[in-house]
């Protein structure tokens, strides 16, 4: 059966830090070495593990385990508050040495990148899998060795992905057009990045139990029964080794949010956190280079309810004196009595900065300097060195904490450093 | 349980400072007197910088063999202090 898979040398590499964080921990405190693990983002007694060590795996603690959970099932659990300094620095080593091999470059989280080698076999006159093991070896002798990585080569990043994650921890792997039905013969459908539960019972449904029942079915069937349409087709693409995520995603909200130290109904309390989470979020935009029409805040209450307000302004802001006085308005809204236990200020619907044109209201332009001047401050002698008064007990109460997913605080860092 | 034991406190120490190698090992420090006590520092676990505001802050993972120490090097006020120890196995 002629499959029309993608017969290409494989030049797409998957390269993934196992279990980064507990990684970076345990190369740091070598006591640590070999011991269950785990990281949090501030330690309370009902507080999530965030990551956890292989040790600490092992014996069956998950990522989102509360830290109750995971000391039932071993006692000599350790949790650790996460160190952004210490990560920052294995990003940012990771980055250096993935660029250093190919400008096509693709940082897909904090722990996780892809290096697209198209264009250079003139440079490495070597295989992939010899670069593979080359780049371990650099990540043990450049960032410690404590620190192992999975390496995964494919002709398109879902099976350079799916190749990095077949032998855990610290494997290599390379799928091509020739093992590449054993390789799914060996998985699960919820084994395929992309396919969780959701999407592994509607394949159930149409009759597709298995990886391979996957790759053998009809791209019409996929395309108009299964997913409904165009998804269909990039899955059936997908699966034959061809690139169908070689794309930028659309920056769509930015904000912060906060799990309240002392839940409480102190409008004080809450206005001054609520307005420093804005100030970060304002860092955050700017650092973007665009402007924001649509704001919004979030609570959720202590009794377990929460409450949530939004608003699409008629024009666009950046600085922060315009972020926190649309909050503020939309938080002046919430039902007061109401002990809040989590926060949230977002922003969306942007557009690009056009910053460096001078406006002609001479109210706007001043806004302009002082956010620029404040930024500049705050670059050169540290975040929030110039803040509103009232923030201060924000400041000193709200942490900077890991972000899941998206690696831009990782770059902010990295700018600043 | 977090073991990590929390001291900020200013520290003696003496580092090696090498002529060439990788920037991670340059400067590496090799025994500090904290109360009183000399502990010689015989593993190099992970160095790596930070900044407080303008300030370039050397971060050093240090181990003595059975207990785990953070010690950071401030270079603009040129200080060393030991921030925290996390001990070996019970």
């Amino acid at each position: 059966m002629n499959l029309g898979l993608n017969t290409e040398q494989p030049q797409i590499m998957h390269l993934d830090l196992n279990s980064a964080f507990t990684s970076a921990e345990q190369q740091a405190w070598p006591s640590l070495r070999g011991r269950p693990i785990g990281v949090t983002n501030r330690l309370s007694k009902e507080c999530c593990v965030i990551a956890a060590s292989y040790e600490a795996k092992a014996l069956g603690i998950k990522v989102g385990m509360r830290r109750s959970q995971a000391l039932a099932i071993c006692p000599d659990f350790i949790l650790l508050e996460t160190d952004p300094s210490k990560y920052t620095y294995m990003y940012g080593g990771l980055l250096k040495i993935m660029k250093s091999y190919s400008d096509k470059v693709k940082m897909k989280s904090i722990d996780e990148g892809i290096i697209d080698f198209h264009g250079t076999q003139h440079i490495y006159k070597r295989s992939l899998e010899q670069v593979g093991y080359e780049i371990k070896q650099r990540i043990y002798d450049e960032l410690g060795n404590y620190m192992h990585i999975n390496v995964g080569i494919g002709t398109n990043q879902f099976l350079a992905k799916t190749a990095a994650s077949l032998h855990k921890p610290n494997g290599l792997d390379i799928i091509t057009h020739v093992n590449l039905q054993d390789v799914y013969a060996s998985l699960k459908l919820e084994d395929l990045t992309g396919i969780a539960h959701g999407y592994g019972s509607r394949l159930r449904v149409h009759g597709i139990h298995t990886p391979l029942e996957f790759l053998y079915a009809d791209v019409d069937m996929l395309r108009r029964r299964v997913f409904g349409g165009i998804n269909g087709v990039h899955w059936y693409h997908r699966l034959r080794g061809f690139e169908v995520d070689d794309y930028e995603t659309q920056l769509s909200m930015v904000g912060r949010q906060w799990v309240v130290a002392n839940p409480s109904n102190d409008d004080a309390y809450l206005r001054s956190c609520l307005h420093y989470l804005s100030e970060t979020t304002g860092v955050k935009l700017r650092y973007r280079n665009v402007k924001a029409r649509g704001v919004g805040v979030w609570l959720s209450f202590a009794n377990g309810g929460g409450w949530s307000d939004k608003k699409m302004m008629r024009s666009t802001f950046y600085t922060n004196q315009d972020i926190w006085s649309h909050v503020a308005r939309l938080f002046d809204g919430r039902p007061k009595h109401m002990v809040v236990k989590t926060m949230g200020v977002y922003l969306y619907k942007f557009t690009p900065s056009l910053r460096s044109q001078l406006s002609i209201l001479d109210d706007v332009t001043k806004a302009d300097y002082l956010t620029k001047a404040v930024d500049e401050i705050n670059d050169f002698y540290g975040s929030f060195t110039v803040l509103p008064a009232d923030t201060l007990t924000g400041k000193k109460t709200v942490k900077q904490k890991i972000p899941f997913g998206g690696t831009e605080y990782f770059d902010l860092l990295l700018k600043r450093a | 349980m977090d073991p990590t034991i929390e001291i900020n406190e200013r520290v003696d120490v003496v580092a090696i400072y090498k002529k060439r190698g990788d920037t991670s090992t340059l400067c590496v420090p090799y025994k500090m007197r904290w109360r009183g006590r000399e502990i010689a520092l015989t593993e190099l676990a992970l160095r790596h910088p930070t900044v407080a505001g303008k300030r370039m802050i050397h971060v050093f993972h240090m181990g003595d063999g059975t207990n785990g120490y953070r010690l950071e090097f401030d270079a603009e006020a040129l200080t060393w202090t030991l921030i925290a120890m996390i001990g070996g196995r019970p």
